[in-house]
């Protein structure tokens, strides 16, 4: 048995490396952005590390900024020969070309050059900042001296002794070459600029600020050893001033870890998909192959191999595909992980936290999930032909005319609406936490996918009802053999239509998505900016680089005549026992009074604790720490914990972690900060907006001075490419399901052998043949939209009002874009219609 | 007539344009089938030539009605005609209540019968009839070929049945016996 069904691989080699190649890429997909994923946002943003060594212990504040005053309380911890402090400064800046234009984000990390040399790691393998180390002290204490990782320089195009100008906190400042690090030991990332710590505190407008000191133990045998690490981490624990903490390093990284966890999440879902889909293809391709080599089979029945023996061949070759497949994929996956680890960073670096790309490994774990996915996808996807080889009558049953045992259990219904009320009833069942205080709409994507696969399974009823209802007006010949195959509705054609409402389902599911979230956000634009002018810092992007403006450099700006009334708003990270927020500071009069807002529930609807600070919180933040009704909930900042009380609820689609928005008072008392991310202004009578915008422009050539509509491109921009991901996905859902369709189609024509040789003795031309097919592709299309729209709608509402709201706690405008819907459908038959003719064209040459 | 492997089915193939031949010229009313193009022929199969095949091959996603029906529609006869027609078709082979029911649910000597009224429905001037009861019992085999022979004459159409059964020939004016692919007598 083995021996024939092995032939036949032999015989059709190109076909079953092309099964093993789509396995390959399905595996691939998911270990490659497994491991892309991975090493974009492993680096939890210890960009010093390259430099300095692991640390074991991090000293920061809650606002991970740390002031001179509490800098002079640590001195204590200093003479203490068990470790060795770290202290770390670091921001964005933004290297600018000789016409004075952006080229890239670079990180500047300042650290203390001097006191290095002390650290266990570089004593073991010296960095040498300059060529004569008698020249050292040259560049001690110099204002633009920096060091360049070879990579970094390359980006740049930078020599040693170049000057370059940056931007950095709103100012244009140039900083000095002093040494490229060619060191091939030293990993340095290719975005990092080191320069001394005053250096780097001069450039970033920061004088007398760090953002933590990194603790690195002098005896790194005992790193591993708990119980040492627990009394060190006391120790350290009790001699800090008030407002800072000591926590093991790991921990930073499950924080974190903790930020992108939802992110991970959606990425293993869309990578799964692609495992899924190859899958599907497997399916059709071996189903295939099972009517191609039906009489042969038949055959070996009638010579006494039983069903069972036939049943397990078919699953060895499936397992043999998926096995093969995933060996291959594995490699395939190392591969495509460089390419997308890129794009991954990127995001990271844009929505959660600073990152930078690690090296991309392959562990043994990826190799292990690789192969038994690979494994068990095929299984499943060869277990339905290999029943149906199974059930395969003796030759001479066979021999007897058109037979077609195919999958009879897609006939009944029972199992489509079972799943669909099973998917209802899972709606009821509450999120799941994951880490970070993120939450898994466990409830919506298990009726997603009940949903989904539960109209794939009516799907056949639909093909059966439109094709008679269509049958009664057809009166050529042709359209009559077609829709009377499809009132048929044999098991083939309803899995083929299966296949295609699956994905239909999908790509109208995220039309309404995508659609949904743009018109939202195109609302909350309208509403919420409506100030003339926008100010933030030039060419620093992302969540990483929450650098500020220099506050001296607004409050000038600020004194421009034009301006009315500037909006000015602060953030920064806070942590609350869920996990990470944003708080801002906000000029509250405004924001209770005219600054518009689409409001939830607009301020003063909700009570306020007593003994806590009002806040406006978005929407986010109101259903992750589960305050839309009101109440407290506790912020760590460095004067101690803090309670802040909602008394509105605003939407936000900004970040997903949620934001308070206190009065800027106290925010610059809970927090110690005073840099401003950004300002709203509002011109006064009489301004001109574009003069004004032009003269703030020139005036301060370190600022992003944009109008409304600037910033609405922008962050329009910005959404349009977080769903570039999507599209493709769709793309390649859609693609796969018309492969799906077209191999789906051949196993039909196969299997109908003997009517098409009838048609042909009975005059059917050539092209009757083919138009006849192409009906039967379209019929099979229009089915498809009909079920997928269904399920699409379904998908649009789960995505919309469950996933949404559970996942990112905001809610978003449910959009039905129909004219997107009719082309989408008008396309669809139309591939449909193509897809029916070049199967019957490919079938007719390989029979003939 | 002639044994199995005698070339009587590719025979049948050649005369109704499926198969090329090597020599010799068929002709079908008079048109020599070499001189014919492919599109030529597929018409020559749908006016003027009507089959009967052992295994019946009657589409299976259409019913009795639409399977004789179906050739007309090739033909292009009109509606009106093509419904007198198939009507007076089933009436003969006695199948007028099965009109409504798929192959499937037809006996083997039914779809025989529906089989035959296709072959005639477009009014063909010659029917080719394969092994026509090679797969009926004796008692429906006898009434096909009594069918064969009273239709053919009704529809004053002429039919070369291809058979090994010797009992089968009773019905034909003449009988060419083959073997190896050749006329013998």
């Amino acid at each position: 048995m083995v021996r024939t069904t092995f032939r036949h691989w032999r015989a059709s080699i190109g076909q079953y490396l092309l099964l093993i190649a789509i396995v390959a890429v399905g595996v691939g997909a998911f270990n490659g952005i497994r491991q892309a994923s991975r090493a974009a946002s492993a680096n939890f943003g210890l960009f010093n590390e390259a430099v300095s060594g692991r640390s074991d212990f991090i000293i920061e504040s809650p606002s991970q900024r740390i002031s001179e005053d509490t800098l002079s309380a640590l001195g204590s911890l200093a003479s203490y020969p068990d470790w060795h402090l770290v202290p770390v400064v670091e921001g964005s800046i933004t290297a600018l070309d000789e016409k004075g234009e952006p080229t890239g984000q670079l990180r500047l990390v300042g650290l203390d050059l001097l006191s290095l040399a002390n650290l266990p790691y570089v004593a073991k393998r010296p960095i040498e900042f300059a060529e004569e180390e008698s020249t050292w002290h040259e560049w001690l204490g110099s204002e633009k001296d920096v060091w360049l990782g070879r990579g970094t320089a390359n980006k740049l195009n930078a020599k040693k002794g170049q000057r370059i100008s940056i931007l950095a906190s709103g100012r244009v400042k140039e900083i000095f070459v002093r040494k490229i690090l060619d060191d091939r030991d030293l990993s340095v990332s290719d975005d990092l600029v080191i320069a001394d710590i005053s250096t780097a505190q001069g450039l970033l407008s920061r004088k007398g600020e760090i953002n933590r000191v990194e603790v690195v133990l002098e005896r790194a045998e005992l790193r591993e050893d708990t119980e040492y690490l627990n009394g060190i981490g006391n120790r350290i624990s009790s001699l800090l001033p008030e407002g800072l903490s000591v926590g093991p390093t790991k921990n930073r990284a499950v924080d974190r870890a903790a930020m992108t966890a939802a992110f991970r999440l959606n990425l293993t879902v869309l990578s799964l998909i692609a495992v899924l889909v190859g899958g599907y293809l497997i399916l059709q391709a071996l189903d295939a192959a099972v009517v191609r080599k039906r009489e042969e089979t038949a055959i070996l029945r009638s010579l006494g191999v039983n069903g069972r023996i036939l049943f397990l061949t078919g699953i060895l070759e499936a397992v043999a595909i998926g096995i093969l497949g995933s060996l291959a994929g594995i490699l395939v996956g190392h591969f495509l992980a460089f390419g997308a680890v890129g794009m991954f960073a990127e995001t990271v670096n844009a929505l959660y936290f600073a990152t930078s790309i690690e090296a991309i490994s392959l562990t043994w774990k990826d190799c292990a999930t690789g192969l038994l996915l690979g494994f068990l996808f095929s299984l499943v996807a060869g277990w339905l032909p290999a029943r149906d080889a199974m059930q395969t009558p003796p030759a001479q049953i066979l021999s007897k005319g058109d037979w077609s045992p195919g999958f009879l259990w897609l006939r009944n219904p029972r199992f489509g609406l079972s799943l669909i009320v099973f998917g209802a009833l899972a709606l009821l069942l509450p999120t799941l936490s994951i880490q970070g205080g993120s939450r898994m709409p466990i409830g919506g994507f298990l009726a997603a996918g009940a949903w989904i696969l539960g109209s794939a399974l009516l799907s056949g009823q639909i093909l059966v009802c439109l094709a008679k209802f269509c049958h009664g007006f057809c009166q050529s010949p042709v359209s009559r053999l077609a829709t009377s195959r499809l009132m048929d509705g044999s098991s083939r054609h309803r899995l083929a239509v299966a296949g295609l409402v699956v994905a239909v389902g999908m790509v109208t599911g995220m039309f309404q998505m995508v659609d949904s979230f743009r018109s939202t956000i195109q609302e909350w634009f309208d509403v919420r900016f409506q100030a003339e002018l926008y100010v933030s810092e030039r060419g620093v992007t992302g969540a990483g680089s929450v650098n500020g403006i220099d506050p001296a450099l607004l409050d000038e700006l600020l004194l421009d005549k034009s301006i009315d009334y500037a909006d000015v708003m602060y953030v920064c990270h806070a942590k609350a026992a869920q996990g990470i927020t944003l708080l801002a500071g906000v000029d509250f009069d405004a924001w209770t009074g005219f600054v518009r807002q689409i409001w939830l529930k607009p301020p003063g609807t909700i009570r306020p604790s007593s003994g806590a600070e009002p806040a406006l919180v978005s929407e986010a933040f109101a259903r992750r720490f589960d305050v839309l009704e009101g109440g407290t909930v506790e912020l760590d900042t460095p004067k101690g914990p803090k309670l802040v009380s909602p008394i509105g609820i605003f939407s936000d689609y900004g970040n997903e972690f949620g934001t308070a928005a206190i009065a800027i008072d106290s925010w610059k008392e809970w927090t110690g900060a005073d840099r401003p991310i950004n300002a709203s202004l509002y011109l006064a009578d009489g301004s001109e907006l574009e003069e004004t915008k032009q003269r703030l422009r020139l005036s301060y050539p370190g600022l992003d001075v944009r109008n409304a509509r600037e910033l609405r491109d922008v962050a329009l921009g910005i959404f349009e490419q977080t769903f570039k991901a999507t599209s493709a996905l769709n793309a390649i859902g859609l693609a796969v399901a018309f492969v799906g369709l077209l191999l789906g189609l051949f196993s039909i024509f196969d299997e109908s052998a003997s009517t098409w040789s009838t048609l042909r003795h009975l005059g059917f031309s050539p092209v009757q043949f083919v138009l006849s097919a192409g009906f039967e592709g379209a019929g099979i299309a229009v089915a498809s939209l009909a079920g997928g729209t269904l399920s699409g709608l379904a998908m649009g509402w789960l995505l919309i009002f469950v996933v949404n709201v559970q996942s990112f706690g905001w809610t978003l405008l449910w959009k039905v874009p129909l004219a997107d819907f009719l082309i989408f459908g008008l396309l669809m038959v139309l591939v449909g219609f193509l897809s029916g003719c070049l199967s019957a064209i490919h079938w007719s040459r390989r029979k003939t | 007539m002639g044994p199995s492997g005698s070339g009587k089915s590719t025979l049948l193939n050649c005369i109704c344009g499926i198969e090329a031949f090597d020599r010799g010229e068929i002709s079908i009313a008079g048109k020599p089938l070499s001189a014919l193009s492919q599109r030529q022929l597929e018409n020559l199969r749908r006016n003027s030539i009507g089959y009967v095949f052992q295994s019946f091959n009657l589409l299976p996603t259409l019913t009795a009605f639409e399977n004789i029906e179906f050739p007309a529609q090739l033909a292009g006869v009109d509606r009106d005609e093509r419904m007198d027609r198939v009507m007076h078709l089933l009436e003969s082979v006695g199948l007028k209540k099965r009109a409504g029911h798929l192959p499937d649910a037809l006996s083997g000597g039914e779809r025989q019968r529906v089989a035959l009224a296709r072959a005639l429905v477009h009014r063909p001037v010659l029917v080719l009839a394969d092994e026509p009861t090679g797969s009926l019992d004796t008692e429906n085999g006898r009434q096909v070929l009594e069918l064969i022979e009273s239709l053919s004459k009704e529809h004053r159409t002429s039919v070369l049945l291809v058979t090994h059964d010797h009992a089968s020939t009773r019905i034909c004016d003449r009988v060419i016996s083959m073997t190896d692919g050749a006329l013998v007598s």
